[in-house]
Formats: structure tokens, C-alpha cells, sequence
């Protein structure tokens, strides 16, 4: 095979001008003098940027959201990754019936997930709370991670871990020492992904949220419905660059391709 | 009382049963051999040697322990495996001294013991480099360094040449060997490879479907096969149906041979390429011989030596003779002849 | 070998938890499509299929129906044109950028919804890139309404669902033989008969599944609609959200989630049938 060829490359060139416009707008508006979404801008100015650092109930969203993603990240880890070694190491009764389990609430799409902890959660009084949100962020965090560490731990070397018991490890120390660093890569890449995931989720956040507990989407969402004006680009410009960087920064430590193969 | 005693191994999955009460006994410093089709059950009965398989009947005892219950990390055996297991995520050095650091050595002594170990298998100076780094025969020979420098009782090889090219595979089974004499220590390897098992081990144990059929030197397996297919996987063979003759012999296209006929349905005669001659029909042959004749089908030049094939009454016989020798011409009469002591009969319905 | 000895103990925390933020929600929403609306709009425990008649006795919900599906096929389809190009694209090229150009091709997953959204109506509005290039070309005179509108939140669908689309195909394609076509090539066909007849029907178990889960993604999409639609386009997604939220009808809501599940249940059911059938 001798390659994409013009005719299909220029066709993909195409294609992928309509993925990247979006981003490309959004970042050209963020800069944009206008006060009114107009393109291409009649001006340039960094005044959105400034308005933001001035914009309480985003600032506000912001704060929350991270708080939120990082407790996310890091419970999903703790949960999931125990059960990912379980999983994938341990041979046991009803084991597929467990793998299926945790793979269940992404066959579910968000609205229903979304509809579902609404009525669950306004009794319990965990609507409009960050424990409700990082709970209804987990509902799509926890079967990720299992299901990435799981194929990361699947694939790795043949009988490494029998080698390391052989040697003397105690099956402790053979997680310590050959399991969980020849699985860091994937490690990495789950936190970063489950940050991610956190972060960016709108449609459980929107059921889940109230007045005074919004994350970012959720206020991005209210701001897009009532006004229009470019302060959102520049803050989608700003989420761009960081969603950018966490993905350089984990492609670096870890070859992000590879990683997300699982 | 032997060094290394497996008594009445079994393993079952399911409805297989994948070793059938093996048995074995291994002397200090000896070096044996299983030997095997692939299938057979011999890495199986390997792992559960080493703990890391739990046997469902049977026992393990090394150097008159019992070690059957104890965990793979407690048996201080030092196990090649087939595909290296090389930790990709540390140099040699540290791949080497694994088992060192969680025997806690401290660092100053893993690092001389390491580089006794590298200069065993003749690989100095290649410390920092990680396990990619290394060609297949390197790989080899830090996964035995790693599984000597622990100095353990037993070393157990699992087909650990079988991923090196010819030429490698020759010069590995040579030092291996020299080592682990060097050392004196206890081996038993699994292989597939009847050269390997006869070249490097003092005695050879041949299994098949789970039971190890015969345990013996290299000349005893080879010269007094005890059952058919011990026979047939071991070395070159003939196979010639044979039947009962009124006297009691063995009666092979319609000639009697010199043998007695075991009880049994269908008989084979069984006589290696190599021990038969081929002579002129008239000239005359002891009586200690066995004696068929045909005529030359076909002979072959195979560099080493000529294969020719003699067909009988009832069948072919095939020759091997050292290249060299007056070639004879295809369709003329011969006989083959062949030492007694050097055919067996086989009756089919055993193994 | 199992190095561990209780693996039970590792999983129930998770299963716990799914149990908890998960399974037991679902389970209430199934039991709360049976609850009633009572006299003062409050919602009343019962076992009564008065809700479910409803809905399904409503015309709107057809009419919802009706929307959703036409919108779901109308993206999955422009998705499908777009996504196969790329997808191929990148499953022949031997460039050394094909790694860098495959994440490219599904970055948008990065991006959260409303991100994208914006980025649309930046393109697609009144005074947005479209609309200011073809007036400065002469093409129209005043502006065309390309948002709040179907246009814009099909438009803005199919480009959201187009990376799952991506990813989809080359799953697939991976389990293409390349060599096929070029045996096609020796034989005498033309690069473009020899993808017409070889390539693109055996890529078409990939085409089908890549269409079911476009399909399935732009049923339940929410975001889009709601955004671009400025409140004019109306499909189950956006009944849903509303009956829960600002009437606090949950029993509605309850309903129509069930019945959307029921819908995609079906396709879900078609699609592996449809796709064997294009084995064949």
C-alpha cells in the first residue's frame, strides 16, 4: 500500500478544517475587540482575559471544578485501580460478571445517568453539593479507569511476575516492584484523564448543580444562554490551553497514543 | 534419599488432566532432563516444581523438605523462563540482583556479586543497559545470571533455547552446560529438543500425554527405549508392521527374524537407520543378525550421509549410510542386515 | 497465578459504590415512571401507569420523537461523510506525523461541549464567518439564519460526534487486509474501482457500527440542541431536561427517559443485524 494518496489526503485536509475551526474561532474571538460575537473581528484586545480575572461567579465555577476534578481523579484511582489488579490478575467465580458491572454505566448516556441522580439526590440533600457532583462525575470516571488499567495491567510482559516471585518477592512486593511501575504509564494517563472527564462534564453537572454550587460548564452554559458577548472564548482559551498542556505533559511522560489504546 | 524428589504429580483443568502422577528423583548436582512434544505437561509439572502452579495431588521435597506448600518466593529456585522475563523497567544490573535486594543485600555486595554473575555468562559491562537494548542471545544469558546469582538449590530451565537461532542455540547448550557442571548445581530442564536433552543432561526423562514414560542416561533412551513412542521421538526410526510367527517370532514380509514376539495385537518392529547395512544378496551374514531383503527403491545424497530406501514385500525400510561408500544402483537386490540387539518390537496398543 | 489471595476484598468497594451512584438511581428512575403529578403539582408516590398514558397519548411525544430521529440521521450521516475520509486517511498514511494527526483528528473529545458549541455560533451566526464571507462575496445580501435553528444543531452534532465516528471506523479498519485492494490493483482496477469494489464493502461492518454509535450519541446529545437551538428546536433530550428540571414533572421525565431507552434499545438490537447482514 503505497500510501494516503492526494485525492484522500486533500479530502482529509478538508475534514479536518471543519474539526479545528471551532477551536480556532474560539481562540481568535478570545482575543477579539468586539463586544458582540462577530467574525472575524473588526479589532484585536486582550480586554476578555481581563474581564475574566475580574468575573466572580466563573472564578468561582473554576475553583470548584478543580477541587471537584482532583477529588475525582484521585478516589477514581483509589477505587478503581485495586479492583483494575483484581480484575486482571486474580482468577475468580463471577469475575466476567464483575468486569461487565463496571463497565455498565458507560453504555448509559449522561442525560438518563444525569435524570437518575436528580430524583436520587434531592432527597438525600446531595443536590447542589461538591460530594454529590464528584459522586455523579464518578459514575463515568470509576468504569474508565478500571477498564484502562485493566488493559494496561493485561498487557503486560508474560511472566514477568512469576520471574519477580521466583526471585523471592512476596506478592506484595511483586506489585511494588514489577506490577505498579511497569503500570505508572497507564497510571498517569488515568489521572489525567479522569481529571479531564471531571472537569469538562456538563450534562450530570446541569441535573446535579444548583444556584451556588456550579462547576465551570454548568456556569459556562448560564453565561452562553444570556449573553453574547466573547468573555467565554477567552475563557475556552484559556480550558483550551490547559487540556493542551496536561495532554503534552502525560503524551511526554508516558506516549499518550499508547496509553490510550486501552 | 535424592536431592529433589517429585512424587505422584497431578494437575487437572477441567476435564483434562494435564500431568498424571509424574514421579522423579533428582541427585544433587545432576542435571535431567523432560523431555517432550509440546502439550505433554512438562512445563506444567516445571511451574509446580517452582509453586508457581498448585499441584491437586502430589509432592515436592528438596533435599528432604517438603516444600509442596510453600509459596514460589519461599523455594529459592532459580527459574529461566522461556521468554526471558526480563523486567523492562531496570538495567541488568538491577534485573540481575532482584533476587539479591529482596534477599537484602546491601548495594556494595549485590554490585560484586552481579559482576561474578556477568562474568559467568560472559557479559561484562553491559550493567546499565536495559533489557531492549540486548539481543536475544544477551537476554538469554542475564535471565541465567538473575536466576544463579541467587544461589539456589535447584535451577529449572524452561525451554530457554528455543528462541535462539540455530548457531546460538549450539554454543548456549555448550556453556550452559559447562556452567552449571562449573557450579554443580542441581538442574532440571524442560525441552522439546531431543539434541538439547541428550547434550545436556546427565539423564533424560521422556513424557507425553502427562506421564513420563521412561527415565534413563542419554544411551539408555536412545539404545533401550522402553516404549513405542519413547522409541519414535527419540532419534531417527524405522516402523515395520510385523506379525507372530507359528514359532513364537517375530515375522516381518514373510521373513523370520531372530526376536521373540511380545503379547499383543499389532506388532512393529523397530530398527534405527543407522544400524543397518546394506550387502550383496549372496553374500553371507551370521546368525546374530537380522536379515531382510528388497530391492532399492531410491537413494538419496544427503552431504552427511546417503539415505537410501529399500522397498520389501510388505513395506520400506529406510537406510542411512555414511557418504563415501560404493553407491548402489536403484532397482538391484540387496539385504539389509542389522545386529539384533539393535531392534525392538512394539506392540501398538500400548504406549 | 494469582497473586492474590482475596480479590474480593479489592472489588467491593467499587461495586459498592457503583451500587450506590448507580445502580440504585437507575432503579429509582424506573420506580418513579410510575409515580403520579398530584393536585398541587407535587409529585405522589403511586403504582400507576397514569403518567406513561400520558405521554404516550400526547402528540408532542411523537412529534419529539419525529425530531429526534430525523435530527439523529441527518447528523450521523453528515458525521459518516466527514469521519470515513479521515478515518481512511489515516489508516493508509505512512507519514511519520500519523500519530500526531490521529489525536488531532479526535481532539475535540478534549474539548468540553460548550466550548465547541460557541465556536459554532461564532461560525454559523448572524455575523459569524459564514455569514460575513459570503456577504463579502457577493453570494447573499443579508444575513442567512444558520443558528438557533435545526441547521445549526445538526451541523453542530455531527461535528461533536464525529471523533467517536473516527475512532470507530479505524477500530475497524484495523481489521482490514491492506493487501486485498492492492491484489484489486493487479488485477486491473483503477485505485478508485478498486476501493468501490473491494475496500468500501469490506469496511462496511465498521461503516454500520460507527453509524450505530453516531446514531445513539445524537439521540441522547443534549448540549447541542439546547445551545444552538436557542430554545426553538425541540427533541426528547431537551423534553427530558425540562420536565425534570424547571417543571419538576419527574414523573414525565422518568417516562420519556425510558421510552428514549426503549428507543435506542431497539437500534441498538438492529444495528448488529444490519451490520451481518452487510457481511454477507
Amino acid at each position: 500500500m503505497s500510501g494516503a494518496g492526494p485525492a484522500l489526503s486533500i479530502l482529509a485536509g478538508i475534514v479536518y478544517a471543519v474539526i479545528l475551526a471551532p477551536i480556532i474561532v474560539v481562540v481568535t474571538l478570545a482575543f477579539s475587540v468586539d463586544n458582540y460575537i462577530v467574525f472575524p473581528p473588526s479589532g484585536f484586545s486582550p480586554r476578555w482575559f481581563a474581564q475574566l480575572a475580574s468575573n466572580a461567579p466563573l472564578l468561582a465555577a473554576l475553583r470548584l471544578s478543580i477541587t471537584i476534578a482532583t477529588a475525582v481523579a484521585v478516589l477514581s484511582l483509589a477505587i478503581g485501580v485495586p479492583a483494575a489488579l483484581a480484575l486482571s490478575k486474580a482468577r475468580f467465580r463471577g469475575r466476567e460478571t464483575v468486569r461487565a458491572i463496571f463497565l455498565a454505566p458507560l453504555l448509559l448516556p449522561t442525560l438518563i445517568t444525569g435524570l437518575a441522580l436528580l430524583t436520587f439526590f434531592t432527597p438525600l440533600h446531595l443536590t447542589a453539593t461538591i460530594a454529590g457532583l464528584a459522586l455523579g462525575h464518578m459514575t463515568i470516571t470509576l468504569p474508565f479507569v478500571v477498564r484502562m488499567m485493566t488493559t494496561a495491567l493485561a498487557t503486560l510482559p508474560p511472566d514477568i511476575e512469576a520471574a519477580a516471585a521466583t526471585l523471592g518477592a512476596s506478592p506484595w512486593r511483586v506489585i511494588r516492584r514489577v506490577t505498579l511501575p511497569l503500570a505508572a504509564p497507564g497510571l498517569i494517563a488515568c489521572t489525567a484523564l479522569s481529571f479531564l472527564l471531571s472537569f469538562d462534564e456538563t450534562v450530570i453537572s446541569l441535573f446535579v448543580a444548583g444556584p451556588r454550587a456550579a462547576t465551570l460548564p454548568v456556569e459556562m452554559v448560564r453565561y452562553v444562554e444570556s449573553r453574547t458577548d466573547p468573555l467565554i472564548a477567552a475563557l475556552s482559551t484559556a480550558l483550551i490551553a490547559g487540556s493542551l498542556i496536561v495532554v503534552v505533559l502525560v503524551e511526554r511522560l508516558v506516549g499518550f497514543a499508547r496509553a490510550v489504546q486501552a | 534419599m535424592s536431592y529433589l524428589e517429585l512424587s505422584a504429580l497431578t494437575k487437572r483443568y477441567r476435564e483434562t488432566v494435564a500431568v498424571d502422577r509424574a514421579s522423579l528423583t533428582v541427585e544433587q548436582g545432576e542435571s535431567v532432563a523432560l523431555l517432550g512434544p509440546s502439550g505433554c505437561g512438562k512445563t506444567t509439572t516445571l511451574r509446580m516444581l517452582a509453586g508457581l502452579v498448585a499441584p491437586d495431588e502430589g509432592s515436592v521435597s528438596v533435599a528432604g523438605v517438603d516444600v509442596t506448600r510453600l509459596p514460589a518466593h519461599r523455594r529459592n529456585m532459580g527459574y529461566v523462563f522461556q521468554s526471558y522475563a526480563l523486567f523492562p523497567h531496570l538495567n541488568v544490573l538491577r534485573n540481575i540482583g532482584f533476587g539479591l535486594e529482596e534477599r537484602g543485600f546491601k548495594r556494595a555486595e549485590v554490585r560484586r556479586r552481579v559482576d561474578e554473575a556477568l562474568t559467568l555468562v560472559r557479559l561484562g559491562g553491559l550493567e546499565q543497559r536495559r533489557p531492549r537494548e540486548l539481543s536475544g542471545g544477551q537476554q538469554q544469558r542475564v535471565a541465567l545470571a538473575r536466576a544463579l546469582v541467587i544461589l539456589p538449590s535447584v535451577l529449572l530451565l524452561d525451554e530457554s533455547l528455543s528462541n535462539l537461532d540455530a548457531k546460538l542455540r549450539d554454543t548456549m547448550r555448550q556453556e550452559i552446560r559447562s556452567i552449571q557442571r562449573k557450579l554443580g548445581i542441581t538442574t532440571l530442564m524442560v525441552t522439546h529438543d531431543q539434541v538439547e536433552a541428550l547434550v545436556m543432561c546427565d539423564r533424560v526423562a521422556v513424557m507425553n500425554a502427562g506421564r513420563i514414560l521412561q527415565v534413563g542416561t542419554p544411551v539408555e533412551i536412545y539404545e533401550s527405549p522402553g516404549t513405542r513412542f519413547v522409541a519414535g521421538f527419540v532419534g531417527r526410526a524405522n516402523w515395520l508392521a510385523a506379525k507372530r510367527s507359528e514359532s513364537g517370532r517375530v515375522s516381518v514380509w514373510g521373513t523370520e527374524l531372530p526376536i521373540d514376539a511380545p503379547r499383543g495385537q499389532h506388532l512393529e518392529l523397530f530398527v534405527r537407520p543407522q544400524r543397518i547395512r546394506l550387502v550383496a544378496v549372496s553374500e553371507p551374514t551370521g546368525g546374530d543378525v537380522a536379515r531382510l531383503t528388497g530391492r532399492i527403491a531410491r537413494s538419496v545424497f544427503v552431504g552427511d550421509y546417503v539415505e537410501t530406501v529399500v522397498q520389501g514385500a510388505d513395506g520400506e525400510l529406510t537406510v542411512e549410510t555414511p557418504s563415501g561408500q560404493p553407491s548402489l544402483h536403484d532397482g538391484s537386490e540387496v539385504a539389509a542386515v542389522w545386529r539384533v540387539g539393535d531392534m525392538r518390537v512394539f506392540a501398538r496398543d500400548t504406549t | 497465578m494469582s497473586a492474590i489471595s482475596r480479590p474480593h476484598l479489592l472489588v467491593l468497594p467499587g461495586l459498592a459504590l457503583l451500587a450506590f451512584i448507580y445502580a440504585w438511581p437507575i432503579v429509582g428512575l424506573l420506580r418513579t415512571a410510575f409515580n403520579e403529578i398530584g393536585p398541587t403539582g407535587a409529585m405522589v408516590e403511586a403504582w400507576s401507569l397514569q403518567t406513561s398514558r400520558e405521554v404516550f397519548s400526547d402528540l408532542f411525544t411523537y412529534e419529539l420523537t419525529l425530531n429526534s430521529l430525523r435530527l439523529s440521521l441527518s447528523a450521523t450521516a453528515i458525521a459518516l461523510a466527514l469521519a470515513y475520509p479521515v478515518a481512511l486517511f489515516l489508516f493508509r498514511t505512512q507519514s511519520r506525523f500519523r500519530g500526531v494527526l490521529a489525536v488531532i483528528a479526535v481532539m475535540p473529545m478534549l474539548v468540553s461541549g460548550v466550548v465547541r458549541v460557541f465556536g459554532w455560533l461564532a461560525i454559523l451566526g448572524d455575523r459569524g464567518l459564514i455569514n460575513t464571507l459570503a456577504q463579502s462575496l457577493g453570494i447573499t445580501g443579508s444575513p442567512v439564519r444558520l443558528v438557533y435553528n435545526w441547521t445549526g444543531v445538526t451541523i453542530g452534532l455531527a461535528e461533536s460526534i464525529m471523533p467517536y465516528m473516527i475512532l470507530a471506523l479505524l477500530a475497524g479498519f484495523g481489521r482490514l487486509d491492506r493487501t486485498l485492494e492492492e491484489a484489486a490493483r493487479s488485477l486491473g482496477a483503477s485505485p478508485l474501482r478498486a476501493f468501490l469494489r473491494v475496500t468500501l464493502p469490506l469496511s462496511l461492518p465498521a461503516v454500520t457500527l460507527a453509524c450505530g454509535l453516531g446514531f445513539v450519541l445524537s439521540m441522547s446529545a443534549y448540549i447541542t440542541p439546547r445551545l444552538l437551538g436557542g430554545g426553538k428546536v425541540f427533541v426528547l433530550a431537551t423534553e427530558i431536561f425540562e420536565q425534570a428540571t424547571t417543571n419538576t414533572n419527574w414523573p414525565t421525565a422518568a417516562v420519556l427517559a425510558i421510552y428514549m431507552l426503549a428507543l435506542l434499545g431497539v437500534l441498538a438490537a438492529i444495528a448488529p443485524a444490519a451490520g451481518r447482514r452487510n457481511k454477507a
